[in-house]
Formats: C-alpha cells, sequence, structure tokens
C-alpha cells in the first residue's frame, strides 16, 4: 500500500465522520446533542487541516472553535434553556420554512462548487511549509497589519459593548 | 545511557524493517507502541502521585500519612485502584446516558494525548511537531468540554452548576497560560518543544522569564483545578462539582486525567522553563523526571499549605492581575528581544 | 511586599513537614494517659451506701439501682446497681457526689460493643444472706463473709502447732526427734544440740510441723556435723 492511499483513506474517514457529526448536529431533537455535535465537526475540520499539512491552523480550529466558542454555545444553550432537553430542537414543521432552507442551502451549495470548479488553484508542490507560523505572522503583522488591527479593535469594541449591555448603563 | 531509548526505538524499526515490512508500518507499529508505553507509564505514576500526594499531606500535617500496606504504605493506592475498579458503576437514570459515559473517557484521552509532543529526552518526543506548545494548549482547551459534558450528562443541577465554575474559571485561566508561553516562544523563536530545550543551552528561560514562570505556575495550577484553585471541585464543601455523580472506575478515570494533566503541566514547566532534559552527568531522560517531579512536589506543597480561595477573587484575580502582568511581560520582552538585537548580540 | 504571606505559609508547611510526626499508631502504641483520665465508669459495690447521691448528680440519668429492704432494719440492700454508658458524658459528677468513693474511673477507654445493650453495665452484688446483728437487729452480709475462712484457721493451726514443737524441744523432745534421726544415741545427741542453739531449734520445730521428710535430712546432717566436731574436740 502506497502512502497515497493511506493518505485518501484517512482524508475519508475524518471526512465521513464531519459530515456525520454534520448531520447529526442538523438532526438532532437533543440542542445540547447538536452542540456537541457541533464541536465534534470543528474537531473534524481541523483533521482536515491537519491532513492537508497545516497543523497551525488546524490547532488553531480547535483552540478557538472547539475549545472557546463551542463552550460559549453551550454555555448560552443550558443558561437559557428551560423545559426537557429532547425537545428543544423541534423540527419547524411549516413546509414553506423547509423549502426556503433547501433552496438557500442549494444555491450555497451550487455557489460554492461552481467557485472552486472554475477557479485555478495553483499546485503546491511539497506539501508542508517550513515555518508556517512564521509566515502567517509576518503575513498577518506585515502586509495586513491594518485588517489585523482593524479586526482588534472591532472585537474589543464588541467586547467593551457585550459588557454594557450585561451590566446596563446606570441611570443617571 | 542517553541515547538508550533512542537506540531501543532505532533498533526495532530496522529488525521490523528487515523482516520485511514497509517503513511505513513500522513507524506505524512503533508508535502505537509508544502510546502504550506512555499509557502505561502514566497510569503507574499517578499510583505513585497518589501515594506521594497522601505522604506528603500526611507529613504536612505532621501526621504519618498512608503506612500499612506494603513499604511505607506504598501499596495502598493500588487496593484503592482495585476497590474503585470493583466498585458499581452507576449511571443516574435521568442521566444523559451517552455523554454521561463518554465524558471521562474524552478527558483521560485528551490528558494522554497532551503526551505526544513534549521531549522526554533528547529526541525522544512521540511526534516532533514544530507547533508542539501550540498544540499543547489548544488540546488542554477542549478538557473544558469533558467537563461541561459531564456536567450536563449528569442531569444534576449541583453537577452542572460545578462544572460551569470549572469551566468558566478554565477559560479565563487560559488566557495568562497562553499570554505566559508567549514570552519563551518569542525568546526561542520557534514553538517546537525540543527548539525551545536547545535554545535554552546558554540559560534556562526561568532566568530571563521569571514572571512569565508565575504567571504560568499560577494559571497552570488554576487549570489543573489543584488546591488553593480548586474551587470548582472542592470536595469539602461542594460534593466534587462536576464529578458528583459518577462512581467507581468512571470516577477514577477523572481521578487519573487529573494527575496526568499535573504531570503534562509540571513536564512542560520543565521543558519551557528549566532547560528540558539539559542538565550535566545524568541522561537527559533522568534530568527531565527529576525536573519534572521537584515541579510536582511544589504543586503539591502549595495544594496543602493554602487555603482555597473565594471564586469572584479568583476569576478577578485572572482577569485584573494575571492577564495585564503577563501582557507586560510580552510587551518587556519583545522590547527586550529588539533592543539586544540592536546592541549586536 | 505581595506574596510574602505566602512565602511565609509555604516556610511554615515546610518547617512541620519535616518535623517528626505526632501520630500514636493506636492498636500496637498505647497512648499515654493521664493519671486523671477518665476512660469506663466503674462501680465497687463492696462501698456503696445505697444513699442515691450519684443518681442524683447525674445530668444524663446514666446511673439506676434497684434496692429491697432489709427486714427489721431501716437500711437498703443492693439489688442490682446499672451504668447506662451510652448516654454517659464523662463529666465526673457523679464520682464527686459519691460519699464513699464508690464510683471512679479507670483508664480502660475501648468501651465500643456489638450491640448497643452491651454497653450497659449491671452490677449485681453476690447474693445476701441474713444475720442476726445482735439486739434483735437483723442484717444481710455477703455469703462468703459467713463461711469459716479456711486459710486462716489452717495457718492458726500450724502457728500452733510450731509453738507446742518448740517448747517440747527446747525441754529435751529425745522422742520426737528419735523418729528423725537412726539410733537412739544420735536422738541424744540432737536433742542436746537443739537446747543449746536456739536458732537450729527454731528450724527445726518448723520443719517437722511443715516437711517431715527435710526434717530427716537436716537432722542427720545436724547430727553428722556434731559428732565430727566432737571428735575433733576430742582429739584436741
Ligand atoms: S460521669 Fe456524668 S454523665 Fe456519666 S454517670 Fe457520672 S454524672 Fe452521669
Ligand atoms: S453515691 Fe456512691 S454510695 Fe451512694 S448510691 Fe451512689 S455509688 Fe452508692
Amino acid at each position: 500500500m502506497s502512502l497515497m492511499i493511506i493518505n485518501d483513506l484517512v482524508f475519508v474517514l475524518i471526512a465521513s465522520i464531519t459530515l456525520l457529526s454534520a448531520l447529526g448536529m442538523v438532526l438532532s431533537r437533543n440542542i445540547v446533542h447538536s452542540a456537541l455535535a457541533l464541536i465534534l465537526t470543528f474537531i473534524g475540520v481541523a483533521a482536515l487541516f491537519f491532513n492537508l499539512g497545516a497543523a497551525f491552523l488546524g490547532l488553531v480550529q480547535i483552540l478557538v472553535y472547539a475549545g472557546a466558542i463551542s463552550v460559549l454555545i453551550i454555555f448560552a444553550i443550558m443558561l437559557v434553556m428551560h423545559g426537557e432537553a429532547h425537545k428543544t430542537n423541534r423540527f419547524n414543521p411549516s413546509l414553506g420554512t423547509h423549502l426556503w432552507g433547501g433552496y438557500i442551502a442549494a444555491v450555497m451549495t451550487i455557489g460554492l462548487v461552481a467557485a472552486i470548479w472554475f477557479s485555478e488553484l495553483p499546485e503546491v508542490k511539497g506539501r508542508t511549509v517550513e515555518d508556517a507560523v512564521g509566515l502567517l505572522a509576518g503575513l498577518l503583522l506585515g502586509n495586513y497589519v491594518i485588517a489585523f488591527e482593524a479586526a482588534a479593535v472591532l472585537l474589543l469594541l464588541a467586547v467593551v459593548g457585550a459588557i454594557i449591555l450585561a451590566r446596563g448603563v446606570e441611570e443617571q | 545511557m542517553e541515547h538508550l531509548f533512542t537506540n531501543i526505538a532505532q533498533i526495532l524499526t530496522s529488525w521490523m524493517v528487515s523482516l520485511g515490512l514497509p517503513p511505513i508500518w513500522a513507524d506505524l507499529i512503533l508508535l502505537i507502541g509508544q502510546w502504550t508505553i506512555i499509557v502505561v507509564i502514566v497510569t503507574l505514576n499517578v499510583i505513585v502521585l497518589v501515594w506521594l500526594e497522601r505522604k506528603i499531606s500526611g507529613f504536612i500535617q505532621e501526621r504519618l500519612g498512608p503506612n500499612r500496606l506494603g513499604p511505607f504504605g506504598a501499596f495502598q493506592t493500588i487496593a484503592d485502584a482495585m476497590k474503585l475498579l470493583t466498585k458499581e458503576d452507576i449511571i443516574p437514570s435521568q442521566a444523559d446516558r451517552w455523554i454521561f459515559m463518554t465524558a471521562p473517557m474524552l478527558f483521560i484521552v485528551i490528558a494522554v494525548m497532551l503526551y505526544a509532543v513534549l521531549p522526554l529526552g533528547q529526541g525522544m518526543e512521540v511526534v516532533d511537531l514544530n507547533v508542539g506548545l501550540f498544540y499543547f494548549i489548544s488540546l488542554g482547551s477542549l478538557s473544558t468540554i469533558c467537563l461541561l459534558m459531564a456536567g450536563w450528562g449528569s442531569n444534576n443541577k449541583w453537577s452542572l452548576l460545578g462544572a460551569m465554575r470549572s469551566v468558566a474559571q478554565m477559560i479565563s485561566y487560559e488566557i495568562p497560560l497562553a499570554f505566559s508561553l508567549l514570552g519563551v516562544v518569542m525568546l526561542a523563536g520557534s514553538l517546537n518543544l525540543s527548539e525551545i530545550v536547545t535554545a535554552q543551552n546558554r540559560y534556562w528561560f526561568i532566568l530571563l522569564q521569571p514572571v512569565a514562570f508565575l504567571t504560568y505556575f499560577i494559571a497552570a495550577t488554576a487549570e489543573l483545578n489543584r488546591g488553593p484553585f480548586d474551587m470548582p471541585e472542592a470536595e469539602q464543601e461542594l460534593t466534587a462539582g462536576a464529578y458528583t455523580e459518577y462512581t467507581g472506575m468512571r470516577w477514577a478515570l477523572f481521578f487519573l486525567a487529573e494527575y496526568t494533566n499535573l504531570v503534562a503541566v509540571s513536564a512542560l514547566a520543565a521543558t519551557l522553563f528549566f532547560g528540558g532534559g539539559q542538565g550535566p552527568w545524568l541522561p537527559s531522560w533522568l534530568w527531565i523526571i527529576i525536573k519534572t517531579y521537584l515541579i510536582m512536589l511544589v504543586f503539591m506543597w502549595m495544594k496543602w499549605t493554602f487555603p482555597r480561595i473565594r471564586m469572584d477573587h479568583l476569576m478577578s484575580f485572572s482577569w485584573k492581575v494575571l492577564i495585564p502582568v503577563s501582557l507586560a511581560n510580552i510587551l518587556i520582552t519583545g522590547l527586550g528581544i529588539e533592543f539586544f538585537r540592536g546592541m549586536g548580540w | 511586599m505581595i506574596g510574602k504571606g505566602l512565602l511565609k505559609g509555604l516556610g511554615i508547611t515546610l518547617k512541620h513537614g519535616v518535623e517528626k510526626p505526632k501520630t500514636i499508631q493506636y492498636p500496637e502504641q498505647r497512648p499515654y494517659l493521664q493519671e486523671r483520665f477518665r476512660g469506663c465508669l466503674e462501680f465497687d459495690y463492696k462501698n456503696c451506701i445505697v444513699c442515691g447521691m450519684c443518681t442524683k448528680a447525674c445530668p444524663n440519668n446514666v446511673l439506676s439501682f434497684e434496692t429491697a429492704p432489709i427486714e427489721g432494719s431501716k437500711k437498703k440492700r443492693l439489688v442490682s446497681y446499672t451504668i447506662d454508658l451510652q448516654y454517659c458524658m464523662f463529666c465526673n459528677l457523679c464520682v464527686e457526689a459519691c460519699p464513699t468513693n464508690t464510683l471512679f474511673f479507670v483508664h480502660d477507654f475501648e468501651l465500643s460493643t456489638y450491640r448497643r445493650d452491651e454497653i450497659k453495665k449491671v452490677y449485681i452484688p453476690p447474693a445476701l444472706t441474713q444475720v442476726d446483728a445482735g439486739g434483735g437487729q437483723a442484717e444481710l452480709i455477703p455469703q462468703d463473709a459467713l463461711e469459716p475462712d479456711r486459710e486462716a484457721e489452717a495457718e492458726a493451726k500450724r502457728l500452733k502447732q510450731l509453738q507446742a514443737m518448740k517448747t517440747a524441744l527446747s525441754k529435751g523432745g529425745q522422742k520426737v526427734l528419735a523418729k528423725y534421726v537412726d539410733t537412739e544415741e544420735d536422738a541424744a545427741v540432737l536433742a542436746n544440740l537443739l537446747q543449746a542453739d536456739e536458732k537450729k531449734r527454731d528450724k527445726m520445730a518448723a520443719l517437722i510441723v511443715d516437711d517431715k521428710e527435710k526434717a530427716r535430712k537436716v537432722a542427720q546432717a545436724f547430727v553428722a556435723k556434731e559428732r565430727k566436731t566432737q571428735a575433733g574436740g576430742e582429739e584436741k
């Protein structure tokens, strides 16, 4: 068995786990289960990054999405949830909503596939880049520093806004 | 002596290749072998650690600690492990069964996976990942999910509250933990743990980064949910937080994972701040064991000295003290590096 | 300085960490008990005058006793005395109240039992017999007080015999001594000797009363020695 076949097998395994957990997230009737399935999906995506040799991105995916954002989601779910857990994620019975959802999903899928299909992806020789982190850091804090800082300021504003919303403004 | 284990690994690989196995399979088998050895060592080590912790707490309180079974009570933990293994495995009828059952397993799996990148000696890491340190931090962040799963799965409001407290604590201390490590990364210029060890050829980073070490140490204690930051578990006051409903082996898995994490965090501290396997006379793997154990002794010493910290103090300590301090440390480290570079060092 | 207190705490625990443990490993090592340690509460029926002070003093109603009237007397006699130790808090009030030191604490502190009623201690004094105390009054005394004291009697008898033997020997007593030596001659020699030496006489008398066999041997030895000295004296 050559390395390529093993690699493909691993890819298929990871991809199917990711897809299955994504499906589980959508279909589960228990919203906490949905959130956990979402985490599994995030980890699957991270594994795909690993498989592509982008270990740093994969780890960022785990740290930010699986480790932090999902905890936030779960916290929010647990804090606002009431009633019984297995009825929390009911399917919406109206047909119109189903159709709209299906329509949007189809458009998204077609758009993505078309974008990938028609764009010319340059072939990368050699799977890993030496010192990917350094490269990334150079780009983020060099060429794209303005965008980076703008995002940082945006996030800071969001945090301040959240704090003000949470604590309430003092009445004068 | 120095290359004992690496040589064994090499001999095994070449032997397997000579038997006609393709090298990739030989590597895979070796990898599985390494994992098995790590899991076994980690488990056995926990037995020693529990014994050590009890002895130390005993000595600090002028007691004897375990002293009945075996020399100096050394077999006491084995007896306890037996007891835990044979105890009834109770799953509450209203629990979210699968989540309840998988949470401890995931917790221990994540704890053991941390060892993949730790250089346990020169050239003795299972995977020589060039983002090793980052791997360590991001995997560590996953264990919060396990605690949440445990708390949620138990379907017990106290478990859930305990889990939420743990998670809140762990998330807030993850930030200073990562920031404190940044100073080291800046000095070494790499996220690869073995390269960080090599970068300490001249000075151990504890000398250059004492503040980072302090913040790391405090944040790590909180991450481990160890005293004086063991508020989420607080077995004397809250019935063990997220672990309330767990019995027997499932509970023991949490216990095992906590000690495993303790070893991992101490080994990381030894690697990042105390020159890893560097040291005179003894082989590198012995040095790292000695250093790890010394750091763990300090962890235990602190646990049995300090009283538990109140939850709100705990949180504000992280956000108002540790994070600013570690940020300032990053700034000063950056300035220092630029300064010395400008001086032509 | 921030953290000074923490360091101090670490120092304290370190200091205590290297100190010798204070543990007493109980079943093997026994704790040192002070003299007035209050272990188990004990009762000695011999001294009890059935006054009831102890029951009045006890705040927990631990103590109780049953009495029976003594016929022809204003006094009562003790039928049983109960210490229900499970309620006792070892406060010492009963011991202080008792006028005759009947109640007292001992050092035995291993009081746990397998069953609840085992912790209750009931003392029943030995059966009492009524005797005539004179003056038409009856008194109850323990059974064994009525039984003649055999040992004391035997001792008295022995003393009497000894005295008689001593007087006999001081007056000669050849006939008595003849039983212990082989010939009449020897008996005469021995009688003379014992008459002269009071120490030997007492010894001989005691031996004759207590142990005849030994008396024979000692008597013969005395005779042989006496003969020898006599022979030596004649030679001189
Ligand atoms: S020691 Fe106190 S409680 Fe116990 S029997 Fe005596 S008076 Fe009662
Ligand atoms: S106080 Fe003493 S003498 Fe009086 S009844 Fe109690 S034990 Fe007997």
